[in-house]
């Protein structure tokens, strides 16, 4: 009994750092209908921003989030004003093929700039955890279970309170008449891109205090984001959040019950059976 | 003569088909011009160049004598030209407050910056069409009538200088046709100069100062109201020629 307590609430925690990972790219599915596959490269590359700035420059790690979170938002603006704007119009498959480049692009770039060494981000209080009831919490994923969730509730408000969220949502729901009421297609596109990316080396600098980074994590990252969002819907930003819990606690209780290599197998497993019973997501609205 | 609104020679061609073919007009500064022909006219071509989200194959149009040529659709709105849509195109996920708001958030000279103001210039546009009560709902939740009345309060929202009314009417009955073109004359009385486009014959002669009739992309007359609707080449556009 302890034991499964103790595998929901890792799975918990887990689930929370997938809905962070997956909350970037629902937000630039939704509102651009572009499937971002460079979003797990963008994580890959957050998780060398915050380990490099840990190791070279001694900044906490999770100081260093805001840092990469700064560099990877420039980096997704860029991207969209400079290549995605181009093709944005075209067929879906055309920014398919584009983000897959750029995936390849990044990873190959990471693997001559850091090597394809296995790295992991240790801080001082790396092995501290509190035990409550038999059931033991890490610090350091408590900490990021608590930064995902409050970005995500943070990026929820944003979209419905401020004056460029209700343009993201306009452009989203009604492009045309967003233009005709005077949003800027390509600067809301570049801004939310941005964000995504953003959100994305937020995720990969937690992603690295609870894991190890090389250059070839990405692919995965982005299935698994991909998974998340179709699971949760992108009608609603905590889609992701009902996606990600639920995704780390099935993946827990698998590699417990069944065995670790049996992870994904689970996963797309789920996938599948969504895309058959409900494929506007769990929390979607069916038609 | 003060025009707000200029169009020298606007043609737009889809490949063969010529939709709109060297159409000149002048909209004045306080004016209601009425736009009328029949189905597949050109109108909401002709419409959609003034707005920007279609790009004239030639000729040039002046809004406050400058060209806006190029300029895309966003900018133009920022210039003060606003629209309403035949076919309606509210935001659906968001109320009806938010539409309204996303109007006066990026509307005219790139929108009010402040959210509470934004909010409450909202509501005032809202209830100027007598949608105050239903602020609340969703969207895509409002009847035909209201849907109307809710693309009239976005775009006077954006604080426009040149409103563009595309079919505003259709599909309204007679009582809510009244209203309308009570709505439309409060518009025109703070001073925004007003194309309006109509196939409700009640409405173009109860409201323009001055028509002009498209048939197959051309212009074909333009005058007063009253003597346009009854010009021989208007009744034949709409009503084909009289055997004799």
């Amino acid at each position: 009994m302890a034991l499964l307590a103790q595998i929901v609430v890792s799975g918990v925690l887990l689930g929370g750092l997938y809905a962070l990972m997956a909350l970037g790219l629902a937000l630039v599915w939704g509102v651009l209908n572009i499937v971002n596959l460079s979003h797990g490269a963008l994580i890959m590359l957050g998780a060398y921003a915050t380990y490099f700035l840990f190791t070279g420059a001694h900044v906490d790690p999770f100081a260093a989030l805001p840092l990469a979170a700064a560099a990877l938002f420039a980096a997704g603006y860029l991207i969209q004003r400079g290549i995605l704007n181009l093709v944005i119009r075209g067929p879906m498959f055309n920014t398919l093929l584009i983000t897959f480049g750029i995936e390849v692009i990044l990873t190959y770039l990471a693997q001559l700039w850091f090597s394809a060494d296995y790295r992991a981000i240790n801080p001082r209080y790396a092995g501290s955890s509190y035990t409550f009831g038999g059931v033991t919490v890490p610090l350091v994923q408590a900490l990021g279970f608590a930064i995902a969730i409050g970005l995500t509730a943070a990026m929820w408000l944003f979209l419905l309170h401020s004056r460029t969220g209700r343009g993201i949502r306009a452009a989203a729901q009604n492009l045309v008449a967003a233009r005709l009421y005077g949003v800027d297609p390509k600067r809301i596109y570049a801004l939310t891109f941005g964000l995504g990316a953003a959100l994305a080396g937020v995720a990969g600098g937690l992603y690295g205090t609870v894991s190890q980074i090389n250059p070839y994590i990405g692919g995965p990252l982005t299935a698994k984001s991909f998974v998340i969002a179709i699971i949760g819907g992108l009608d609603n930003p905590f889609g992701v959040v009902v996606g990600g819990l639920f995704l780390g606690i099935v993946e827990s209780l698998t590699a417990l019950y069944v065995g670790p290599t049996y992870r994904d197998v689970a996963s797309f497993g789920i996938l599948v059976l969504v895309l058959v019973a409900r494929p506007s997501g769990l929390l979607g609205r069916t038609a | 003569m003060d025009a707000i609104l200029e169009a020298r020679g606007l043609t737009k061609r889809f490949h063969g088909l010529v939709a709109v073919n060297g159409v000149s007009f002048q909209l004045r500064r306080g004016e209601i011009l009425g736009l009328i022909g029949p189905n597949g006219a050109g109108k909401t071509t002709l419409v959609n160049m003034v707005s920007g989200t279609l790009a004239p194959t030639a000729g040039d149009l002046l809004f406050e004598g400058r060209s806006v040529r190029g300029v895309p659709a966003y900018r133009r709105a920022h210039l003060g030209i606003g629209r309403t849509f035949q076919v309606m195109k509210p935001f659906p996920g968001m109320s009806v407050l938010e539409n309204v708001a996303v109007g006066a958030l990026f509307g005219a000279n790139g929108g009010e910056r402040n959210l509470e103001r934004a909010r409450a210039w909202a509501r005032a546009c809202l209830e100027s069409v007598g949608l105050g009560k239903r602020i609340a709902q969703r969207a895509d939740a409002l009847g035909g009538p209201d849907r109307k009345r809710l693309e009239l309060a976005r775009a006077l929202a954006m604080k426009p200088r040149l409103l563009l009314l595309d079919e505003v009417m259709a599909g309204l009955n007679h009582v809510e046709i009244e209203e309308v073109i009570e709505d439309i004359r409060r518009v025109r009385a703070q001073g925004i100069s007003i194309l309006v486009i109509e196939h409700v014959m009640k409405a173009i002669k109860s409201l323009s100062d001055r028509v002009f009739v498209l048939h197959h992309g051309e212009k074909i007359v333009e005058g007063g109201t009253a003597e346009v609707l009854s010009d021989p080449r208007v009744v034949e556009a709409y009503l084909g020629r009289q055997r004799r």
